[in-house]
């Protein structure tokens, strides 16, 4: 099924065991580091590190496909537009007021490499933490409990959300719906899907308010975990190699070795 | 010992749904006692109160739903209306279940509650694994709620208010659109539930779910009649029939062909029809199939089986992997699904939330409009009047109950006047008066010629059919007069 938000890929690895906090706190070590490299060369090597760590997790590789596809098109564009915004260096090719430089081109580069990184970092942590997990890791960063029931409600409902809508479209096309007319004609036949799919959702979220506050959702109430995220040595030692890594990334970046 | 349950002068109006309209008086007065440990049953066709109630009960209403209360209430040793009762102490099962579940795995629905009770996780993973084993659902333990059937979810919900060990359970219709199988499940649950002392209420329109209690009654007009014993109660059933709760079949009109079939064209012929989907998984596996018009058939078959596949064939909404489908006599390969709209009329399941138009009138003019039909106005004038929907032509359907909804949608189909009709399970949900009035449409089409292609899970309208079609497993199973093969049917398959 297309219509889901979870990208949980089940499996047992490494980093699918990996504390969910370790998972996050990689995240944004991770994040900056693809900020301070300095190079596309450096760049290339720290995304075939991030592939590398995605299929030693087990990922299929049909999984880091579909984020490729998500992006190509985006890369494809930086490849093409960004050179031109940010000449440096040699002129290669000049016509009219576009001019091909080699520190665009590898601005460009650089720029594309970041975005696939920071993607492939993004997929290191969504393919392999359960929605659950992520949640509790939040709460424990400080976001509050009701934010992180809230992303987790998105992620279940937003598909209910989208089913909703083809089941409307195929109501209309069953009572002789046919795409005619121009863009301005198409737009207006969508209105009354978009009402229907907002009372629907407004109807969905009614039902929620109910179905929350009958097992007992209160503000402020204690609640306990019944899985609390417990930190194992292996977590540890994950948490001290990030670390670890980045300091010795922000050393060098400083010039002290 | 109190009472689980003391209503008395109990009245409840929501507010108008529109400034246009009065305020809804849904209870008046009603009066209400369960003791602890007893089952009771209260019966009301769609729109008596019956959610209302179970909302006033578990102190929902009037806190998350607006609306004016009065009279007392006391639920579990709770003035519920003062106060929000304490977390757990009264469950409650929604009518449509997958609104209530919203976890990501099974085990987690369970769980959630009791974390909402502040439970040591000792005690939580404990009374998760005791709550998936009595509702049988330790094997689906992982899997997310909304991928379970109907049954299953039901289950779900059941087992995650039963682990919050409840004084008083409220039910409402605890098997409002469940396949025969999912009512045995749910069935056996609740028995196990009563036998086990839990004070249980079910609001219903179902016999079946009636028979479960030790006292019923009924729910009109605002007010309980007094109460008594489900037998007793279900053998009234004139009277069950004027509150609109059940149509018996002895009532119904005759369904019988009026016309001579015609197979010159055929409505339908199906060649080698087969389907999977594009992840693979096949569900019909090579159909031969051809129904003259005028013809009324019921389809059946287990969940499962491919009758939604197999209709959505019909109108094109899905296409045949291999095989050909013919709709009188044209090839429909090729047409959009809006042209052969023209031809076949299909009714959704759950048609109430396809709901689109600003006001009801145009909701019934959608479809002759867009098919350019030549007498648009009239179609939709007669279909409001068949349906008795003059009165709310202006107003939004979304404001309307689920009763006027459910004619709403009929009203539309038949504002199309097609020579086909596909039903996909028309009369889940229905009450008696909703029966009534699909049954003496469908009557009144036969009469006109019409062909009619009805998926249903109820034997008694099958039993009505000039052929009943039995799918199993993406094939056909059995094919014939109705007298001869629903005897032969084994239950297991149809169920």
């Amino acid at each position: 099924m297309s219509l889901t938000l979870d990208l949980h890929t089940p499996g047992r690895s490494w980093l699918h065991r990996l504390d969910p906090r370790v998972k996050l706190v990689g995240l944004g070590l991770g994040m900056t580091a693809a900020f301070l490299l300095p190079h596309p060369a450096h760049l290339a090597l720290y995304t075939a590190l991030l592939y590398a760590l995605l299929r030693l997790a087990a990922v299929p590789p049909a999984r880091i496909g579909w984020l490729w596809r998500q992006l190509r098109l985006l890369l494809l564009l930086i490849l093409l537009l960004q050179p031109f915004f940010t000449p440096a260096g040699t002129a290669w090719l000049t016509v009219g007021p576009l001019r091909l430089t080699s520190g665009g081109l590898l601005n460009a580069l650089q720029l594309a490499l970041r975005v696939l990184s920071l993607a492939l970092l993004t997929g290191c942590v969504l393919f392999t933490t359960k929605q659950r997990a992520l949640v509790h890791g939040l709460v424990w960063l400080g976001i509050p409990y009701s934010w992180g029931l809230l992303l987790s409600l998105t992620l279940r409902f937003v598909p209910a959300i989208g089913k909703l809508f083809v089941a409307v479209r195929e109501a209309q096309a069953a009572r002789g719906w046919v795409a005619r007319g121009n863009i301005v004609q198409r737009t207006r036949d969508y209105l009354p899907v978009l009402v229907a799919v907002i009372i629907g959702t407004l109807q969905m979220s009614d039902q929620l308010t109910l179905a929350l506050a009958a097992r007992g959702l209160a503000e402020n109430a204690p609640r306990t975990v019944w899985r609390p995220l417990r930190m194992r040595l292996s977590d540890w030692l994950a948490l001290a190699v990030l670390c670890g890594g980045f300091l010795s990334l922000t050393l060098w970046r400083a010039g002290c070795f | 010992m109190p009472p689980a349950i003391v209503a008395t002068g109990l009245s409840f109006c929501y507010p108008p749904p529109s400034p246009a309209l009065p305020a809804q008086q849904v209870l008046d007065g009603l009066d209400l006692q369960v003791g602890e440990g007893e089952a009771c049953a209260i019966l009301g066709a769609s729109g008596s109160g019956k959610s209302t109630l179970c909302h006033l009960l578990a102190g929902l209403a009037p806190r998350y739903t607006g609306g004016h209360s009065a009279g007392r209430l006391v639920v579990a040793g709770c003035e519920v209306q003062q106060a929000p009762p304490p977390v757990g102490a009264i469950g409650v099962l929604f009518q449509d279940a997958a609104t209530q579940l919203f976890n990501t795995t099974v085990e987690n629905e369970v769980a959630w509650g009791l974390e909402a009770l502040a439970l040591p996780p000792v005690t939580i993973g404990e009374r998760v694994m005791q709550a998936l084993q009595r509702f049988g659902l330790l094997h689906l333990r992982y899997r997310p709620p909304w991928a379970l059937s109907g049954g299953e979810q039901k289950r779900l919900a059941l087992a995650a208010l039963w682990a919050m060990r409840p004084q008083v359970l409220i039910l409402d219709e605890p098997l409002g659109g469940l396949d025969p199988r999912g009512c045995i499940e749910v069935l056996a649950a609740l028995r196990a539930l009563k036998a086990q002392g839990t004070t249980l209420l079910a609001a219903t329109l179902r016999p079946q779910t009636a028979r479960l209690a030790d006292h019923a009654a009924l729910l009109a007009e605002g007010r309980l009649t007094s109460a008594t014993t489900p037998e007793a109660l279900l053998a009234e059933e004139a009277r069950l029939y004027h509150a609109g709760i059940y149509f018996p079949p002895a009532r119904w009109p005759g369904l019988r062909p009026q016309r001579p079939l015609s197979a010159d064209p055929p409505a339908v012929a199906l060649r080698q029809l087969r389907f999977r989907y594009p992840d693979g998984h096949a569900v019909l596996h090579g159909l031969d199939l051809t129904i003259p018009q005028g013809q009324f058939v019921a389809l059946i078959g287990a969940n499962g089986a491919g009758k939604s596949t197999l209709a959505r064939h019909l109108n094109g909404l899905l296409r045949p992997t291999a095989g050909e489908v013919r709709i009188l006599g044209q090839k429909i390969a090729g047409q959009a699904v809006g042209t052969i709209a023209r031809q076949v009329g299909f009714l959704f399941q759950r048609p109430e939330q396809q709901l689109f138009g600003a006001t009801v009138r145009e909701e019934l003019a959608y479809g002759p409009r867009r098919l350019q039909l030549p007498d648009a106005d009239a179609r939709v004038a007669r279909a409001l009047r068949h349906f008795e929907l003059e009165a709310v032509a202006a107003l939004p359907p979304a404001i309307l109950s689920y009763g006027t909804q459910r004619s709403v949608t009929l009203a539309a189909l038949a504002a199309l006047e097609t020579p086909l009709l596909v039903l996909d399970e028309p009369t889940v949900g229905l009450d008696g008066a909703g029966w009534q009035q699909l049954l003496l449409w469908l009557a009144e089409r036969r009469a006109a010629g019409v062909t009619l292609i009805c998926i249903t899970h109820e034997l008694a309208l099958a039993a009505v059919a000039d052929r009943v079609i039995a799918l199993h497993e993406g094939r056909l199973l059995a094919d014939g007069d109705p007298a001869e093969v629903l005897p032969r049917l084994d239950p297991e398959v149809v169920a």
